[in-house]
């Protein structure tokens, strides 16, 4: 009977070994400011690179809820609670609103206004294909622009817009005010402008909920674009401002790094971490950065990307409202002269 | 992945075995299944929530007596597919699950005293399969992979009810040995796309993938078929990377048998000749 007993023992301690408790919440105004601390604590990725203190942060907004906030107040407490994160990757999103921290973009200057593109430089006259604007601009430079990561990119018509692009001295890639997308568009593009496979980043993630608990930088890497697809070996000059976001601030980052590229105009706004997802038990749901997504020198890419040494250019909302957009300018500037390619200007 | 065609094919070319069957015929016995219930649902890596919602499987259970020795050893085969679909709490939000399971193994049968029949015996199986967050970005996805030596035990008695035969049954499948999948804590599926394998595969066993699952069920032989109706409960709790999954379904299960279990046709038909797996 007693060996009988010990065996049961050992089944049952077993058996418990493998049920970990997690965390439960009430569907209350506390429980649920809980959990949303208690998620973005154990897997929110930028503490340390932002030198925030959570923990303080949860107390001093957790002493402005009592019993009697209703929900809507409770939304509003929490998200300017996420705004202490300084992310536009961290959102918020209940039935009535998504929150959003706005400031990594809306206190810089634009430096870009489309219609001042489309007028004065397209002149309402372009192509397009794949979510791509492109055309050639006079004194033979190419133009293309990619206003979002979002949309797919095909191999086809890329092959198609080089090739349309082809005799031209530079190509200007144009992302301005791209906020982002998917990453794998960036590999689809960047095949086009290497000949040989490179390592344009590396990738971090969580292995715990300790603010410090990553696993190694996992490398990135970009292979060219299978041979019959055509490529761009000229000079590129890609062009940013403070809204290249995530996708777009990761693809500055991988393109800055070949030799023939220049990024001109401002800084980006960083959003260097890939998103997770979760939610509360009031059913709200909340994505935060979780992934650090490094440059090929292993530095965090969260704040941005600057231009290239020399290249930090801006325009003022009143020169763009005259049809100047003085980084287009300054890209076209850099490329007017370039020889083009196959020797043909001489042939001319 | 070698071993496991292997053993299908093993199986196969048993069912299909017509050897020594002029003088003792072992009939294939195939329960096929509809299996209806609740399943509740924590996957941390998806959400810290549970997620409740509705069950459906269909099963099929196969089994034969051995030639080398039908009284005592029986193979099985069974296949199943499952998906759920389930609410948070604050049902704003849905999970969706799909998942398959094959196994086969053998078991020894003990004839014991009142009637009862027991067997006990092992399986290897494989089940896979995936849940989809729907709200959720990068980490939509806990995908399902288990490759596991699974204990199984059954008891059997036979009843009548009126004249009618029944057979009462409780069998428990107890995976023990195992290798799972499971992500990083906060590794994104765009990650392992890259080719990042790094601590995917688990060893499991009960102290950290933790699987089992309970058939009780009464099986009505009405002689050319059987019905078998039957409860199930089945539980998963997996413990890996710091991410806590925890799986329980509570199952109702009607089920057909083509050409009975034997109960009816042992007294009246083939007394002696035919070898059921079943009873």
């Amino acid at each position: 009977m007693n060996k009988i007993s010990a065996i049961l023992s050992v089944f049952a301690l077993l058996v418990l070994s493998s049920c970990h408790d997690s965390p439960e919440y009430d569907n209350d105004i506390y429980g649920n400011f809980d959990a949303l601390w208690d998620i973005v604590d154990s897997r929110y990725c930028f503490f340390g690179e932002k030198d925030i203190d959570w923990k303080e942060i949860g107390e001093r907004y957790r002493s402005q809820i009592t019993p009697e906030t209703d929900q809507i107040e409770l939304f509003f407490i929490c998200a300017a609670m996420l705004d202490e994160l300084r992310d536009g990757h961290v959102n918020l999103t209940s039935r009535f609103n998504t929150s959003y921290y706005r400031k990594w973009w809306s206190d810089y200057p634009q430096d870009f206004d489309e219609r001042t593109l489309e007028e004065y430089y397209l002149k309402f006259d372009w192509l397009t294909t794949s979510g791509i604007v492109y055309k050639q601009l006079p004194g033979e430079i190419a133009y293309m622009r990619y206003p979002s990561f979002s949309y797919p990119v095909g191999e086809t018509s890329l092959d198609y817009i080089l090739a349309i692009l082809h005799k031209s001295r530079g190509l200007i890639i144009d992302i301005r005010d791209n906020g982002g997308g998917a990453l794998t568009n960036i590999k689809t593009l960047v095949g086009r402008f290497i000949d040989r496979k490179i390592t344009g980043g590396y990738i971090k993630h969580k292995t715990g909920p300790g603010h410090n608990e990553f696993s190694d930088p996992y490398p990135i890497e970009y292979e060219p674009a299978d041979p019959g697809r055509i490529k761009w070996d000229g000079p590129i000059v890609l062009l940013t401002n403070r809204s290249c976001f995530s996708a777009a601030n990761d693809f500055t980052s991988v393109m800055k790094t070949l030799p023939n590229v220049t990024v001109v105009g401002a800084k980006t706004g960083g959003g260097g971490g890939l998103p997770f997802s979760s939610e509360l038990p009031i059913g709200w749901g909340v994505r935060f950065s979780a992934c650090p997504l490094l440059n090929p020198a292993g530095e965090c890419t969260e704040n941005g990307v600057d231009p290239s040494p020399g290249c930090e250019v801006h325009c003022t909302p009143e020169e763009l409202a005259a049809g100047t957009d003085k980084i287009l300018d300054f890209a076209i500037g850099m490329l007017k002269d370039k020889p083009l390619p196959g020797g043909e200007e001489e042939e001319k | 992945m070698h071993r496991f065609q292997f053993l299908l094919l093993l199986f196969l070319t048993v069912l299909t075995a017509t050897a020594q069957e002029t003088r003792q015929s072992r009939p294939v016995t195939g329960v096929y299944s509809l299996e209806i219930g609740r399943r509740s649902l924590l996957a941390t890596y998806l959400s810290p929530l549970r997620y409740t919602g509705t069950d459906v499987a269909i099963s099929g259970q196969w089994s034969k007596a051995m030639p080398f020795s039908p009284e005592k050893w029986i193979m099985h085969f069974d296949a199943s597919a499952d998906f759920a679909t389930m609410l948070n709490p604050a049902e704003t939000a849905r999970m969706v699950g799909l998942n398959a399971a094959f196994a086969w193994g053998m078991s020894r049968r003990y004839r014991l005293p009142y009637g009862i029949q027991a067997t006990a015996g092992a399986a290897v199986g494989f089940d896979g399969g995936a849940y989809y967050l729907l709200r959720n970005g990068n980490n939509p996805v806990q995908a399902m992979a288990n490759v596991s030596l699974a204990l199984r035990v059954s008891a059997a008695r036979p009843v009548t009810i009126g004249h009618l035969p029944v057979l009462l049954r409780d069998e428990v499948s107890l995976p023990s040995a195992s290798v799972f999948f499971c992500p990083e804590y906060g590794e994104t599926y765009y990650e392992i796309y890259l080719g990042n394998r790094k601590g995917l595969a688990h060893a499991g066993w009960w102290g950290n993938n933790f699987r089992i699952s309970n058939l009780l069920s009464a099986t009505l032989d009405f002689g050319r078929t059987a019905m078998t109706v039957g409860y199930r409960f089945s539980a998963h709790t997996q413990w890996a990377n710091k991410l806590n999954t925890k799986i329980f379904t509570h199952s109702f299960v009607i089920g057909v048998v083509p050409g009975g279990i034997g109960l009816r046709k042992k007294r009246t038909i083939l007394p002696s000749e035919t070898i059921y797996s079943v009873y």
